[in-house]
C-alpha cells in the first residue's frame, strides 16, 4: 500500500497534495496496482471529504486536539505509530515547506530512507528508482531506496498535474484513527500563521501568459503586450529587467526571484532566455518565442519561435486574433 | 530599540579555515590546561559552513598534522593526492611546457580538495567541541569602546528595499566578547574597518590583490588523470597583466578549471570573466573540457601582496588572522594553511590573554611574536618581492622570481605596490582616444557550451538573497553619468563577475546604474578595484549569498 500524507490548512486542501496523488497513483501502477490510501492529520474540514469523494482510496484522519495547529513533534509523534500501524510500502508527501520542516524527522524516528524532491518515476516493479534534481537541476540523479520498507518520498511542486487524478465514482471511507501523543513532548508551541501581503495574481494559475523582456524597449510600449494578453484572455507576465525598472509589479516576475509558471501556452516577447527565466516557465506546455536575435536561447526551450520585430509581429497576430 | 546582547570570552568572526582553526585550538588548549572555561562562539554569514567559501583548492597540510594529527581516521575530505605537477606556457594557439617544474609550484605531499568540503567538516569537529557556530549571522559592525574592541553586531533581519522594518524584522545581537578573531577574509568588511579605524596599515605596503574565477566540470574520466595539477600563465593575459590559469584533476572526472587574474591591471577595459572564457576556448583546455559539464560557478578575490603588506594583526581586545590580514602565500598559490596556521597562534594568544586578564594590545602582541617565530614568517619573508615584482611584467616577475630562489629572498631593498585600482587607465590613456565601443577586450560571445555568459554562470553560482532588502553594496557618491563612463567606460559591468552592475540606457533618460545585488557571489572585487574608491561591500542579510557545495 502506498500511504499519502495530505496537507491542508484547517481543512482546506493544499492543491499540491492532488499532485502526490497523481505520483501515488504512477507509482502504485508501477508496482503492479498497490492500492493508495491517504492520511489526514488534524483538524480535517472539507480535506477527508474532498478526498474521499475522489474514490481514490482509503481515507484516515487523525484525530487529536495536538494536531489542530502545526507543529512538527506532533506530527511527527503522530505519524510514527500510523505508519507502524499501516505499514505502507511507500509513504509520499508534496515537497512543501511543512513536509520539510517534518519528514525528516520522521524519516529519521524510523529509521528509514528518505528521497525528496522527486520529478519522476522509473525503474521496475521490483526496484523502482527516482528521479531528483541536483546542481541546480543541471544533473537528475536516479535514487534506489535500501532496506526494510517504508521509504519516504517527496515529490516536486508541479512535477505531476493535478488534474490527471484517476477519480472513481465509488466514495472511499473515512475512518477516524485515535493517535497518542505525549503533550509534554511537543518543543514548539504554534504562533499565529504569518500572514504575508495577498498576492494580487496568481501567475502559476495561468492558463495562458504573455510575457514580455528587455525587447518591449519602455514603459510606453507595453500596450502592444497588453493588446495580446487581452485577446487571448492571457495574463500579462515580465522577466526581471522589467520589474526591476518598475514598468510591471514585482508579483509579475517570471524566474527563479519570481513565480514559478507551467502555463498551457507561454509567449516570450523579447525575451532573451536568461537560465533565472528559463527556470521559471520552462515547464510551460507550448512556449511561442519571439525574439529579434536568432542567436537568443529562448528559442533552444520554444516551441515555435518567429525571429523578427515583436512591434510588427504582435499587432498582426492580434488583428488576426480579432477577427474570429 | 531593544537588542539582544551575548557575552562570550572569544568571538571568532568568519567560519572559514582560519576561523574554525581558531575555534577548534581554543578547544583544545581549554582540554589541555583545564580550569575555568574560556566561551566561545563563531559567527559565520553563509547559511551552512563552507557555503561561501571557494579556492582551487590545494592544500599543505602541515598545519592541518598539528591541528587535527589524526586527520585520515577522522574522515577529513581530501579528494585526491597530488601525483604530478605540470606548469605551461600559453601563447594564443599554442601552449609550452615548462621542463621542470618551478620549485615553489611543486606540490608532492599536498592534497587536491574541496574547500568546501574541508570547511564543513572542520565545522562539524568544532561543534563537536561543543562550541556553537552562528551559521546566518553577519558581523555588521564592530562594536568600539574607546581605543578598544569589544566585540561585534550582526545585521539586522527583516528590513526592507527602502531601509523600513518589515513585520518578521530582528534587531541585530551584540555579541561581547574580551577577544575579537576577525577572520571575514579576503577585503572583510569588519578588517577593512578596523584598518581605518585603528590605522593597521601604517608604515606596511598597501595590500594586494586578485580575483579567482573558477568553474567546477564533469568530463570524461579518461580525460586527465585524478592527482594531476596543471598551471598555465601567459595567454589570455599580456605581459603586464599578472595572473593565470589553473585545472586540478579530481576522481570520476572532476576538474577544478580556473582562473586568476591581478586586481592591478591597466586596460579599463579588461575583464576577467571574459579571460576566463578567453582561458577555457584555449585549445589546451578546450581539449579537456569540450563535451563535459559545467556543475558549478564562483569567484573570489584573494590577497597577493605577501609579508609586507600585511597589516598590524592586533590590538586592544582584537586579533585578524587569515586571508583578511593578506596571510597568503601568492609565489606557491596557497594559503589555506597560513590560515589555519595564524588561526591557531591567534587562539593561542587570545587563550592566554583572557586567562591571565589582560585582552589589551600588549596582552595580545604575542600574536606577533609568534608569526615571526612560526613557520609563518619562515614561509612569507623571503618572497616578500615577488609579487611586487610582477608589477614589472610577466617577465620581469619571472626572471625576479628565479633570482630570489637563488639568493633566498635577500635583495638590497625591498620592491614596492602600488593600490591595485590606482593603476587602472583612463580610456583615453590607454587607447590614445576613447574607443567607439565599451566592450571588453578580447570580447568573445558565449558559446553555452564551453563558455558561458555571466548571467548564466552566477545562477550556477546558486546565489540567493532576499530580494526585499536594502542594497548591501553602498556606492557612496554616483560618479557613473558624470566622470566615470567618459574616463573609464564604467569598468564595474567588466570586473564585477556577476552581473551585478549595470549601466541601463533608457530612451527617456540617460544612462543610470542598476544594481542587481541579488546576483552578490561576495567576492569583494568592486569592493577593492572600483578606481574611485566609492563603492564598499556591506554583508546583506545573513544566510544570503552563493552556494559553493562541492566547489
Amino acid at each position: 500500500m502506498i500511504l499519502v500524507i495530505a496537507e491542508h490548512r484547517q481543512g482546506e486542501l493544499n492543491r499540491a497534495t492532488w499532485e502526490t496523488v497523481v505520483a501515488a497513483q504512477l507509482l502504485a501502477e508501477r508496482l503492479g496496482g498497490l492500492p493508495v490510501n491517504v492520511a489526514v492529520p488534524g483538524a480535517t474540514g472539507s480535506a477527508a471529504q474532498e478526498l474521499a469523494a475522489a474514490g481514490i482510496g482509503d481515507v484516515v484522519t487523525l484525530v487529536d486536539p495536538a494536531l489542530e495547529a502545526y507543529t512538527p513533534d506532533a506530527y511527527v509523534m503522530a505519524l510514527t505509530g500510523v505508519v507502524a500501524s499501516m505499514s505502507p510500502r511507500f509513504v509520499v508527501l508534496p515537497h512543501t515547506y511543512q513536509a520539510r520542516d517534518f519528514v525528516p524527522a520522521l524519516a529519521a524516528r524510523l529509521n528509514k530512507p528518505l528521497i525528496t524532491d522527486v520529478t519522476a518515476i522509473a525503474g521496475t516493479a521490483d526496484a523502482p528508482t527516482f528521479l531528483r534534481p541536483m546542481f541546480q537541476g543541471k544533473l537528475a540523479a536516479q535514487v534506489r531506496p535500501m532496506g526494510e520498507p517504508p521509504c519516504f518520498v517527496t515529490f516536486q511542486l508541479g512535477a505531476f498535474r493535478a488534474d490527471q487524478v484517476k477519480k472513481s465514482s465509488t466514495q472511499s471511507s473515512v475512518t477516524n484513527l485515535a493517535v497518542t501523543i505525549a503533550r509534554s513532548a511537543i518543543r514548539q508551541v504554534p504562533e499565529v500563521p504569518f500572514q504575508e501581503a495577498q498576492r494580487a495574481v496568481d501567475l502559476s494559475q495561468a492558463a495562458r501568459i504573455v510575457a514580455v523582456g528587455r525587447g518591449i524597449k519602455s514603459k510606453e510600449q507595453l500596450p502592444v503586450a497588453e493588446s495580446l494578453a487581452k485577446a487571448l484572455g492571457a495574463e500579462l507576465a515580465a522577466s526581471r529587467p522589467i520589474c526591476d525598472s518598475g514598468w510591471l509589479p514585482m508579483e509579475r516576475q517570471i524566474g527563479s526571484s519570481g513565480q514559478t509558471v507551467a502555463p498551457k501556452l507561454y509567449l516570450a516577447l523579447g525575451i532573451s532566455g536568461a537560465i533565472q527565466h528559463l527556470v521559471g516557465m520552462k515547464g510551460s506546455r507550448t512556449i511561442v518565442a519571439i525574439n529579434k536575435d536568432a542567436d537568443a536561447p529562448i528559442f533552444e526551450v520554444a516551441d515555435y519561435g518567429i525571429v523578427g520585430d515583436l512591434f510588427e509581429i504582435v499587432p498582426a497576430i492580434v488583428a488576426e486574433l480579432e477577427k474570429k | 530599540m531593544n537588542r539582544d546582547t551575548l557575552d562570550v570570552d572569544v568571538l571568532i568572526v568568519g567560519g572559514g579555515p582560519a576561523g574554525l582553526s581558531a575555534a577548534l585550538r581554543l578547544a583544545q588548549l581549554q582540554k589541555q590546561r583545564g580550569g575555568d572555561p574560556v566561551s566561545v562562539a563563531v559567527l559565520e554569514k553563509a547559511r551552512d559552513a563552507g557555503a561561501h567559501i571557494l579556492s582551487g583548492a590545494i592544500l599543505d597540510p602541515s598545519a592541518l598534522h598539528e591541528l587535527v594529527p589524526d586527520f585520515r581516521q577522522k574522515g577529513a575530505p581530501l579528494v585526491a593526492d597530488v601525483r604530478r605537477d605540470r606548469v605551461y606556457f600559453f601563447t594564443e594557439k599554442n601552449s609550452l611546457r615548462f621542463p621542470v617544474v618551478p620549485p615553489p609550484l611543486r606540490n608532492h605531499g599536498n592534497f587536491i580538495i574541496s574547500l568546501n568540503a574541508f570547511v564543513k567538516w572542520l565545522a562539524g569537529s568544532v561543534e563537536a567541541e561543543g562550541i556553537d557556530v552562528f551559521a546566518g549571522f553577519a558581523g555588521r559592525d564592530v562594536l568600539i569602546e574607546g581605543d578598544r574592541v569589544i566585540g561585534v553586531r550582526t545585521g539586522d533581519r527583516g528590513v526592507d528595499k527602502h531601509g523600513e522594518r518589515k513585520a518578521a524584522f530582528e534587531p541585530g545581537v551584540d555579541i561581547r566578547a574580551k577577544v575579537t578573531i576577525f577572520c571575514d577574509g579576503v577585503r572583510g568588511n569588519l578588517t577593512k574597518e578596523l584598518l581605518r579605524r585603528f590605522q593597521l596599515g601604517r608604515g606596511r605596503q598597501p595590500e594586494q590583490f586578485a580575483i579567482g574565477i573558477k568553474e567546477l566540470w564533469e568530463v570524461q574520466p579518461d580525460r586527465v588523470e585524478a592527482g594531476t595539477v596543471i598551471h598555465s600563465m601567459g595567454y589570455p593575459l599580456r605581459h603586464d597583466e599578472f595572473g593565470g590559469g589553473f585545472i586540478y584533476a579530481m576522481p570520476e572526472g572532476r576538474l577544478s578549471v580556473g582562473f586568476v587574474a591581478g586586481l592591478d591591471y591597466q586596460d579599463p577595459l579588461f575583464d576577467p570573466h571574459m579571460a576566463f572564457n578567453r582561458f577555457k576556448k584555449h585549445p589546451f583546455v578546450a581539449k579537456l573540457i569540450d563535451g563535459g559539464q559545467m556543475i558549478r560557478y564562483g569567484a573570489k578575490a584573494l590577497p597577493e601582496g605577501g609579508w609586507n603588506t600585511i597589516p598590524r594583526p592586533y590590538m586592544n581586545g582584537a586579533l585578524i588572522a587569515g586571508d583578511a590580514a593578506s596571510f597568503l602565500n601568492s609565489m606557491r598559490l596557497k594559503g589555506i594553511h597560513l590560515a589555519m596556521r595564524t588561526g591557531m597562534l591567534a587562539a593561542e594568544s587570545a587563550f592566554d590573554a583572557v586567562r591571565s586578564g589582560d585582552t589589551s594590545a600588549a596582552g595580545l602582541a604575542s600574536y606577533q611574536e609568534k608569526i615571526e617565530t612560526s613557520g609563518v614568517k619562515t614561509e612569507l619573508y623571503p618572497v616578500r618581492n615577488v609579487h611586487q615584482a610582477f608589477g614589472y611584467g610577466l617577465f620581469a616577475g619571472l626572471a625576479f622570481a628565479g633570482v630570489n630562489l637563488l639568493t633566498r629572498g635577500r635583495w638590497p631593498e625591498d620592491l614596492h605596490g602600488h593600490p591595485g585600482h590606482e593603476r587602472m587607465k583612463t580610456l583615453t590613456w590607454y587607447y590614445g582616444s576613447k574607443p567607439a565601443s565599451l566592450a571588453p577586450s578580447h570580447a568573445l560571445s558565449a558559446d553555452r557550451r564551453l563558455t558561458f555568459d555571466k548571467l548564466t554562470n552566477v545562477h550556477y553560482s546558486g546565489t540567493a538573497h532576499d530580494e526585499d532588502q536594502p542594497s548591501h553594496l553602498l556606492v557612496h557618491t554616483e560618479v557613473c553619468g558624470s566622470i566615470c563612463g567618459a574616463e573609464y567606460g564604467h569598468p564595474c559591468t567588466r570586473f564585477c563577475p556577476a552581473n551585478v552592475y549595470e549601466i541601463v540606457h533608457e530612451t527617456t533618460s540617460g544612462p543610470r546604474l542598476q544594481i542587481n545585488a541579488s546576483n552578490c557571489v561576495h567576492c569583494k572585487t568592486c569592493d577593492i578595484m572600483d578606481p574611485y574608491a566609492v563603492i564598499t561591500w556591506v554583508p546583506p542579510e545573513g544566510g544570503g549569498g552563493p552556494q559553493y557545495n562541492g566547489m
